[in-house]
């Protein structure tokens, strides 16, 4: 059963109702637009209302400050806020009262910003009788507050990490080293992820999978770590503290004495994807030699269930999934990027041999020995352009959309470093290329970042510059030409001049994609933003954290970053999870069913709509001698849908917070005739 | 629109969802991209608690129309999907019953990220407002909606 905590009760039922109403510039977002004075000055007015202020900023420690010492001093016991969204700073603001004493749930926050100053600018007046009707909605819901507790649970000490990528192994060490369980699920037969596909990483140029093998072994030797690969979860249910995961797991097919003879003697082969399928592999493989786990595994996916002839014996290989059922306290989301894939056509990609994406080249290159020369498609490499922004900010109208109908019109972020560096690279290594980078804007933002864009300049990488709706264009060359392919491009340097290149290799250095995670998102019910990468809870103050509690982001499932940004945020969503777990127990809002008992006859209609589990059920009590039946709330089992509220008949049950009487109060403050905005003007 | 006053603009209420609609409403404010003002956003956990009677209350009350923006199966609450769309038959027969055109009650799937669906939808009622006009109006002469 759940304990719950308590906070001081400041305001007895019987107290009087005292509203303190504080509307926020916001810096100017929501004052350039929503007169603010004037709403000051219309709800000053309204009954219960004992002061009304407005300030630049609520949400800095002057504006807390204000209101905490109105709660002192003026005896407010209700506040309300008009401010940014309540997703952003609903938590500061509460805890704001909590610190002046008040109970956190006696605080209602009214969103002025993203719903009114941001989106009625043309209308100025509009928005400011809007933001006096919301508000005034604001405080006829304040004066129905009751002061609440959160439930308080027991959590579980483990954790699950989804993701085996290198984000997904720093945060699974990190929590490990805090005392918590992991377990560390990834997809595919390795841990790695695709920094396991670079062979020099910027800044560095430091050796990837050397990295990644340092951090792989201390993951899997660590006691509290479990690592299931070839496992993918398959159903979630629970809260905070208590996720109930169950995660199948696909069997590696081959036994460790076999596993290498298996590999030699299969002839099954399918296009290999750590190569970006500029070769082949058999479907008994690994992807590289010191690789983890070190053994060959089947790809199941590819596999044609055909026997496989060893020493004179056909070999069937089976799948045997096992099912593992867990409990885990918290959820990191650490299930990475994949690299944009240009549709056919676009740049000549898939049409003409000589164009190739970026992490193409990177493994192409990997396979040339030091001293040969480059060559592609069979013809020796003397000019190559590379082209950036590929699937990176697109513009809508302009650019196809995908088969979402959106264009990525994010920038990536990584990819004009990455491509500068293999331009250096390049230029290295064969020193009579003749490299030209197609770029909108050169954006090495990070540190040593630009040392390359200066080293590429110094190694005379030409640098043509093409605006965002002028892309480049790329066309095989007429038969007889001297290279492949010829690139034109509008260069803006220039002012404009329209220049043609042939060239015998094209890169299109291809953005970051989110990855196809559409069953876990909604088995986890967890946000993607416009962009459709996970969203977090606040860009700056829950940076990893999802609005589902206790769900963490690590990584490139987040947005485009690089390997150290990556790891930054893995080691937060790793700290995130121990302050979470690290005191075996969460609290969760108390916004659950509540039954007045005075009102309940046991009607029974809201035990029948309920769906959740163990939620409500109809029990027997003795009263003056007599039994009588009445709905029994189990708020650990409760998720405040609230669809018993609105079949009972008695008006009987409510969800804290959000009741009934409080809406309709909330809408007759909307609806009123004579809104209180008019009467400020007297 | 019959309204005597001068300027009035008939109200929409928007009940969306904390899940669903309201951040939607977020993501377009994030957008800047503008909409009639006349628009009331509450949040909701999960619109199956309101009772029909809250909604024909709230016509009464004088709201002209009510957007439910809900996040239909992609819900976090089981009940949410079914239970709305129920909830929404029910409430069309007792408006019927009022004498209240049903159009001012609509149902829209709205996602965290959907601006396109919530400006639609916004705008469609307002334009359907403007055609039947204030919700009082049609209560005071049933006969004439």
């Amino acid at each position: 059963m759940p304990e719950e905590k308590k906070f001081p009760e400041t305001t007895p039922a019987s107290e009087e109702v005292r509203v303190g109403v504080y509307t926020c510039h916001c810096g100017g977002n929501i004052s350039h637009v929503v007169r603010c004075e004037r709403v000051t000055k219309s709800l000053g007015k309204l009954s219960n209302v004992v002061v009304a202020r407005t300030d630049p900023s609520f949400c800095s420690d002057t504006g807390q400050a204000i209101i905490e010492k109105d709660i002192k001093e003026l005896g407010v016991n209700r506040v309300v806020i008009g401010a940014c969204a309540p997703s952003l700073h609903e938590q500061t603001f509460r805890n704001t009262v909590t610190r002046a004493g008040l109970n956190p749930y006696l605080y209602h926050h009214v969103g002025l910003r993203e719903q009114d100053s941001w989106v009625h600018g043309d209308d100025k007046d509009g928005a400011t009788e809007k933001a006096i009707r919301l508000m005034s909605a604001g405080v006829a819901k304040a004066r129905l507050l009751i002061p609440l507790d959160p439930i308080r649970l027991g959590a579980e000490k483990q954790a699950l990490v989804i993701g085996g990528g290198v984000a997904g192994l720093r945060s699974a060490l990190d929590i490990a080293r805090q005392g918590i369980r992991v377990t560390l699920v990834e997809k595919s037969p390795f841990l790695g992820g695709r920094m396991a596909q670079l062979e020099s990483i910027f800044p560095t140029d430091e050796e990837p999978r050397q990295l990644l093998h340092e951090l792989i072994e201390q993951a899997a030797a660590y006691p509290n770590i479990t690592v299931l690969t070839q496992a993918e979860v398959t159903a979630v249910s629970g809260y905070v503290g208590n996720f109930n995961v169950r995660v199948t797991q696909r069997s590696r097919g081959v036994s460790d004495e076999m596993a290498e003879a298996l590999a030699a003697a299969c002839t099954q082969e399918t296009p290999d994807e750590f190569n970006y399928g500029l070769t082949r592999r058999k479907v008994i493989c690994r992807p590289y030699e010191g690789c983890y786990p070190p053994l060959p595994a089947v790809d199941w996916e590819h596999y044609d269930g055909q026997p496989i002839q060893l020493n004179g014996k056909s070999v069937v290989l089976k799948d045997e999934p096992q099912v593992h059922e867990l409990t885990a306290g918290a959820i990191v989301l650490a299930t990475g990027f994949d690299p944009y894939e240009p549709r056919r056509g676009e740049y000549g990609y898939g049409e003409i041999p000589e164009v190739a994406t970026l992490p193409q080249l990177i493994r192409a290159l990997s396979r040339v020995p030091e001293g040969e020369p480059l060559t592609w498609n069979g013809h020796p490499v003397r000019d190559v352009a590379l082209i950036h922004c590929v699937g990176s900010r697109e513009l809508d109208g302009v650019h196809e959309p995908q088969a979402d109908g959106q264009v990525n019109n994010y920038c990536s972020r990584v990819c004009c470093t990455a491509s500068l560096h293999t331009a250096v690279e390049l230029r290295q290594r064969f020193p009579k290329l003749n490299l030209y980078e197609l770029y909108q804007d050169i954006r090495t933002y990070g540190r040593g970042h630009e040392e390359i864009y200066r080293q590429a300049q110094a190694k005379m990488v030409r640098f043509l510059r093409y605006h965002g709706d002028e892309r480049p264009e790329v066309a095989a060359a007429p038969a007889g030409d001297t290279h492949p392919v010829l690139v034109r491009v509008k260069d803006t340097l220039t002012y404009g001049e329209e220049i043609e290149i042939p060239v015998d290799l094209v890169v299109l250095a291809v953005g970051m994609m989110p990855r196809q995670i559409d069953s876990l998102v909604n088995m986890l019910k967890v946000s993607r933003g416009a962009d459709r990468f996970l969203l977090e809870a606040h860009p700056k103050l829950r940076p990893v954290e999802m609005a589902v509690r206790g769900i963490v982001l690590a990584g490139t499932a987040q947005g485009p970053m690089n390997i150290q940004e990556s790891l930054s945020a893995a080691s937060a969503a790793a700290a995130k999870v121990a302050s979470l777990l690290g005191q075996g127990r969460v609290e969760l809002p108390p916004f659950v069913a509540r039954v007045d008992e005075s009102k309940c006859n046991g009607a029974g209609a809201c035990v029948e709509a309920c769906l959740e589990e163990g939620a409500i059920a109809l029990q027997t009590f003795q009263e003056n001698g007599r039994e009588v039946k009445r709905a029994v709330v189990t708020p650990a089992n409760c998720t405040g849908c609230g669809a018993c509220v609105g079949v009972c008949p008695n008006r009987a049950i409510d969800v804290q917070a959000w009741t009934l009487a409080q809406y309709e109060a909330m809408v007759d403050a909307i609806a009123m005739e004579t809104p209180a905005f008019s009467e400020a003007e007297k | 629109m019959t309204s005597n006053e001068k300027g009035k603009q008939p109200k929409i209420l928007i009940l969306a969802t904390l899940a669903g609609g309201y951040a939607g409403a977020d993501a377009t404010g994030q957008a800047h991209t503008d909409y009639p003002a006349n628009t009331y956003i509450l949040p909701v956990m999960c619109p199956v608690m309101f009772p029909p009677e809250f909604f024909v209350r709230a016509f009464e009350r004088g709201i002209d129309g009510i957007i439910i923006m809900y996040s239909g199966t992609d819900s976090p609450y089981k009940v949410e999907a079914d239970g709305t769309a129920a909830l929404i038959n029910r409430s069309y027969a007792l408006m019927k019953t009022r004498g209240i055109d049903i159009r001012r009650l609509r149902l829209a799937a709205i996602c965290t990220v959907c601006v396109k669906p919530f400006l639609k939808e916004v705008n469609q009622m307002a334009d359907l407002l403007k055609g039947i006009g204030f919700v009082k109006d049609e209560i005071a002469a049933p006969a004439a909606a």
